[in-house]
C-alpha cells in the first residue's frame, strides 16, 4: 500500500494532464501520472524526419488502417507519418445512438501530441454569455478571473500570435506573429475594406522566437518543416511530451506510468473523500489500486466522464459526484459544417519558401457589438491561401514533357476556410454506460448521443453563406461552398460532460474544478466547460488546470483536503 | 545520397545541440534509418505485381505512367518506380469499388485499343501516346464521377511521381528543414520557383 500512496494522482498525460502533473510537482506534490497508452518520450518520434520518399503509399492510409482506425478515418488526419498517433479503434469500441466521431489518442501525450496547436483565449462575451441568456448555467469565473492563468499558460508555452485589440478574443502573451503569405494579406484589405471584417494571423504554440523563460531548455525554436503531427524533434510546437512532462520530471516529484487504464475512482464513505484509484494494467490486465490526497481527472472529456460514470458507492448510486444529474451531459464541441474554398487570379510572381504551421484566422464577428442575428452567440474561419501543386495536374489534358514544363512553374493561387461554430450546451447531448456491453478488458462501452440542434442549424446557414459573401466580395473565382456532413465529436473538441457552476445542483463542479460533492477530486479536461465559445479550447484548458492544481495545493496546505 | 546524408547529419546536430547531446539512441536511430530509402531507379524492372496481374496490365500500366510523365533530360515515372507503386496504392489504398473500376477500365482501355488497328503495347511510340491522349480526352469530355480508368492512372502517376526522390528532387527545391517560413518572396528570388511543402 505504501509504495501504491503518494500526494496526488493525475490521470491522464494529455493537455491537461501535462499541466497538472507539472503545476503539482512544481508545488512540491509526490506525483504519480496514469497514462492508459504506451510511453512516448521526446524527443523519439519515429517518423518525425522522414522525408516523402520514405513514407509508402505517397502517404496515403491503407484500407487496413481505414478498417483498424474507422472513426479517426472520418477526419482524413490518419496518414503512414502520423498514424501512430491515431487510436485503434476496433479495439476501443463504443456506442453511437448517434453519429459521434470519438477521436482518441491513446499513448503518453494524448492529443497534445497531434493537436493542431490554435491557441486563443475565451473573451468576456463568452464567460458572460450562458448568464446574460440564460443558456446551461452561468460560468462561475470571470474573464478576470482567468486571465493570469491564460497569461502564464501562454508564456510557458510559447504562442505566436498578433495583439489586435479585439473585445471577443483578447490578446495575450505573445511570441512574434507567424507571416500571413501575400494572397492572405490581400484578403484581409479586402475584407476590411469592403465588410469591416479582420482576418489575423492564427495564434499557434509554435516557437516562432526562443521562449522568453528557461524552464523547458529542450525546446527549441520551430523550423516551419510543418510536421508537427508526427511530433518534432526539435521541440518545436508545444506538447505535455516536450514541455509539462519533462518540467514535472526534473522535479524529481513525479512517477509516470504507461499503460495503466484507470476504470474507478475509491471513494471513502465516513471520510467524505475519494482515496484513490482502481487501475488495470493495459498490457497484463492486473489490478493495482493507487491512493492519493488528491486526485487530477484529466482523460479527457469523455474518459473522464467515463470514469466518474464508472465509479458507483451508496453515496454516488448515479457516478461519482452525480448529485445534480448533470454527469455525462451537456456534450458540446465545435460545429464544423463545410469548408469554402475559391481561386485567386494574380500574384503570379511571389511565392513563399518554408511550411508555416499554421493559417489565418477571421474571428467571431456574428452577436458582436451591434451585429444581432437569429441565433446565439457565433462562428470563426480558419483558412490558408496556397499555390496549386501536383494536383492541378489531376484533371488536365496536358501530359509529357509538356507537363514536367509546366510544372516548374508554381500552379495558381487557392484560398480555403472552414467555420468552427458555437455548439450550446442542451442536457439531452449526453453520454451513459451500457454495463450490458464489455470491451476486451470487461470494462461497460460508453454510449454516447449528440447533435447539433436548432441555434446550430440557424447559425450554419451564416456560416455558409459568410463565407461565400466574404470570398465573393475579395473578387475571387470558383467560390464553392460545401455542405459536409458533420458529426459531433469531429472537430475534436468535445466537451462539457462535468460543467462547472455555482450552483450544486446544476453543475458537477465548481469554480475550481473541484467536484461539488468530494472536493479532493479535480476534472481539469473539457468536461468543465460550461460553454464552448467557438475558440480552439486547449488554451483554455491549460489555464484551467494550473489555476485548478494552484487551488488544490492551497487547500492541501490548509488542511481543507 | 551524400547530399542526403549531409542534410540528415545536419538535422540530428542540430537536435543534439538542442538537447545539450543527449539525443536517445531510438531518436538517433530513427534518424539515421531515412537513409537506407531505396532508389527509384530500376525497381520497375525487378517487381513483381500484387494487383496488376491480368494479362499486360502491368506493362499498359507502365507505358501509360510513362507518357504521363516520359524521360527527357530528367527522369520518368518508370525511373521513379512509377509503375511498382500503382500496383501497391491500388492493392493496399483502394477500396474494392474503385479497384474494381480500375480493372474494368484497364480491360476497355486495352480491348478499345485492339479495336481501333492495334493492342497498345504492339503500338509504336508515337501511336501509343495518341492512343492515351485520345482517352484523355475523351475521358476528360465525359463524366468524371466516377473516374475513369485513364484519369485514375494519370491520378497514381502522378502522386507516385511527385512523391518519389527523383519526382521530388529534380522538380523541386527539397527543404527538409526550412528553419523559417517567408510569407511573400518574389520568385525571382527563389532558388526553384517551386518548393516541396
Amino acid at each position: 500500500m505504501e509504495q501504491n500512496s503518494f500526494d496526488a494522482i493525475v490521470v491522464g498525460s494529455g493537455m491537461s494532464g501535462g499541466w497538472a502533473a507539472k503545476e503539482l510537482t512544481e508545488k512540491g506534490l509526490k506525483t504519480l501520472v496514469l497514462e492508459r497508452g504506451h510511453m512516448v518520450r521526446h524527443p523519439d518520434y519515429p517518423t518525425a524526419t522522414k522525408d516523402p520518399w520514405d513514407l509508402p503509399y505517397g502517404n496515403r492510409i491503407t484500407q487496413e488502417t481505414r478498417r483498424r482506425k474507422y472513426v479517426w478515418s472520418r477526419t482524413g488526419y490518419p496518414t503512414p507519418a502520423n498514424e501512430q498517433w491515431f487510436v485503434e479503434d476496433i479495439e476501443n469500441p463504443y456506442v453511437e445512438e448517434q453519429p459521434f466521431d470519438w477521436l482518441r489518442a491513446y499513448h503518453v501525450g494524448g492529443r497534445s501530441m497531434h493537436w493542431a496547436r490554435q491557441s486563443y483565449r475565451l473573451s468576456p462575451m463568452d464567460f458572460e454569455a450562458n448568464g446574460k441568456e440564460g443558456v446551461g448555467v452561468p460560468w462561475p469565473v470571470t474573464y478576470d478571473e482567468i486571465a493570469p492563468w491564460y497569461d502564464k499558460a501562454e508564456i510557458y508555452a510559447g504562442i505566436s500570435g498578433s495583439a489586435e485589440g479585439l473585445p471577443q478574443l483578447p490578446d495575450g502573451k505573445f511570441l512574434p506573429p507567424f507571416d500571413l503569405n501575400c494572397v492572405e494579406v490581400d484578403f484581409k484589405q479586402r475584407l476590411e475594406d469592403k465588410l469591416k471584417r479582420k482576418l489575423i494571423i492564427g495564434r499557434v504554440a509554435n516557437l516562432t522566437a526562443p521562449l522568453t523563460h528557461n524552464e523547458s531548455p529542450q525546446r527549441g525554436t520551430c523550423q516551419s518543416r510543418n510536421m508537427c503531427i508526427r511530433g518534432c524533434p526539435f521541440g518545436g510546437y508545444f506538447s505535455s511530451v516536450s514541455a509539462t512532462l519533462p518540467s514535472a520530471e526534473r522535479t524529481g516529484n513525479m512517477t509516470l506510468l504507461a499503460d495503466k487504464i484507470v476504470y474507478e475512482l475509491i471513494y471513502d464513505n465516513d471520510k467524505g473523500k475519494a482515496t484513490g484509484v482502481r487501475v488495470l494494467d493495459a498490457k497484463t490486465g492486473a489490478q493495482t489500486d493507487y491512493f492519493a490526497k488528491v486526485i487530477f481527472l484529466c482523460a479527457s472529456a469523455l474518459g473522464s466522464a467515463y470514469l466518474m460514470l464508472n465509479s458507483v458507492s451508496s453515496r454516488f448510486p448515479n457516478g461519482f459526484g452525480n448529485d445534480s444529474g448533470e454527469l455525462g451531459h451537456n456534450i458540446m464541441d465545435h460545429n464544423k459544417p463545410g469548408g469554402s474554398s475559391a481561386s485567386v487570379e494574380g500574384y503570379l510572381d511571389v511565392a513563399y519558401t518554408g511550411r508555416r504551421p499554421n493559417g489565418f484566422y477571421i474571428p467571431r464577428y456574428r452577436n458582436v457589438g451591434k451585429d444581432k442575428r437569429g441565433y446565439l452567440r457565433g462562428f470563426g474561419y480558419q483558412g490558408r491561401a496556397a499555390r496549386s501543386g501536383f494536383g492541378r495536374f489531376n484533371d488536365s489534358a496536358t501530359i509529357g514533357a509538356d507537363l514536367k514544363k509546366e510544372f516548374q512553374e508554381p500552379g495558381p493561387w487557392n484560398l480555403g476556410m472552414t467555420a468552427f461554430g458555437e455548439i450550446l450546451p442542451y442536457h439531452e447531448n449526453h453520454m451513459t454506460l451500457d454495463r450490458s456491453k464489455k470491451d476486451r478488458y470487461g470494462l461497460p462501452l460508453l454510449v454516447v448521443n449528440a447533435v447539433v440542434r436548432e441555434n446550430e442549424r440557424k447559425m450554419e446557414e451564416d456560416m455558409r453563406n459568410d463565407a461565400a459573401e466574404m470570398l465573393e466580395a475579395a473578387g475571387y473565382k470558383n467560390v464553392k461552398v460545401n455542405s459536409d456532413n458533420y458529426n459531433v465529436g469531429n472537430s475534436i473538441h468535445e466537451m462539457g460532460t462535468a460543467r462547472m457552476g455555482a450552483d450544486p445542483k446544476k453543475s458537477v463542479l465548481n469554480k475550481y474544478n473541484q467536484v461539488h460533492a468530494c472536493k479532493n477530486v479535480f476534472v481539469t479536461d473539457g468536461s468543465f466547460m460550461a460553454s464552448s465559445g467557438c475558440q480552439n479550447p486547449s488554451l483554455t484548458y491549460m489555464a484551467f488546470s494550473a489555476r485548478a492544481a494552484d487551488h488544490a495545493v492551497n487547500e492541501l496546505k490548509k488542511g481543507n483536503l | 545520397m551524400t547530399d542526403e546524408m549531409l542534410r540528415r547529419r545536419e538535422v540530428l546536430r542540430r537536435v543534439a545541440w538542442m538537447l545539450g547531446g543527449a539525443v536517445s539512441a531510438p531518436a538517433a536511430l530513427a534518424i539515421l534509418q531515412g537513409c537506407s530509402a531505396k532508389e527509384g531507379g530500376d525497381a520497375a524492372a525487378a517487381f513483381k505485381p500484387v494487383f496488376l496481374t491480368g494479362a499486360s496490365h502491368m506493362d499498359i500500366v507502365a507505358e501509360v505512367a510513362e507518357i504521363i510523365i516520359p524521360k527527357t533530360e530528367t527522369s520518368g515515372a518508370k525511373d521513379a518506380g512509377v509503375p511498382a507503386f500503382i500496383d501497391s496504392v491500388l492493392a493496399a489504398v483502394y477500396p474494392k469499388d474503385a479497384q474494381e473500376r480500375f480493372t474494368a477500365g484497364l480491360t476497355e482501355f486495352a480491348a478499345a485499343a485492339a479495336a481501333s488497328g492495334k493492342p497498345f503495347l504492339e503500338r509504336g511510340p508515337p501511336e501509343r501516346v495518341d492512343f492515351v491522349k485520345q482517352s484523355l480526352d475523351e475521358a476528360l469530355a465525359g463524366e468524371r464521377n466516377p473516374k475513369p480508368f485513364i484519369l485514375m492512372a494519370r491520378e497514381l502517376t502522378l502522386l507516385g511521381f511527385f512523391t518519389s526522390r527523383v519526382g521530388i528532387t529534380e522538380n523541386m527545391e527539397y527543404v527538409a528543414v526550412p528553419t523559417a517560413y517567408h510569407g511573400c518572396v518574389p520568385l525571382s528570388q527563389m532558388k526553384k520557383h517551386v518548393y516541396w511543402e
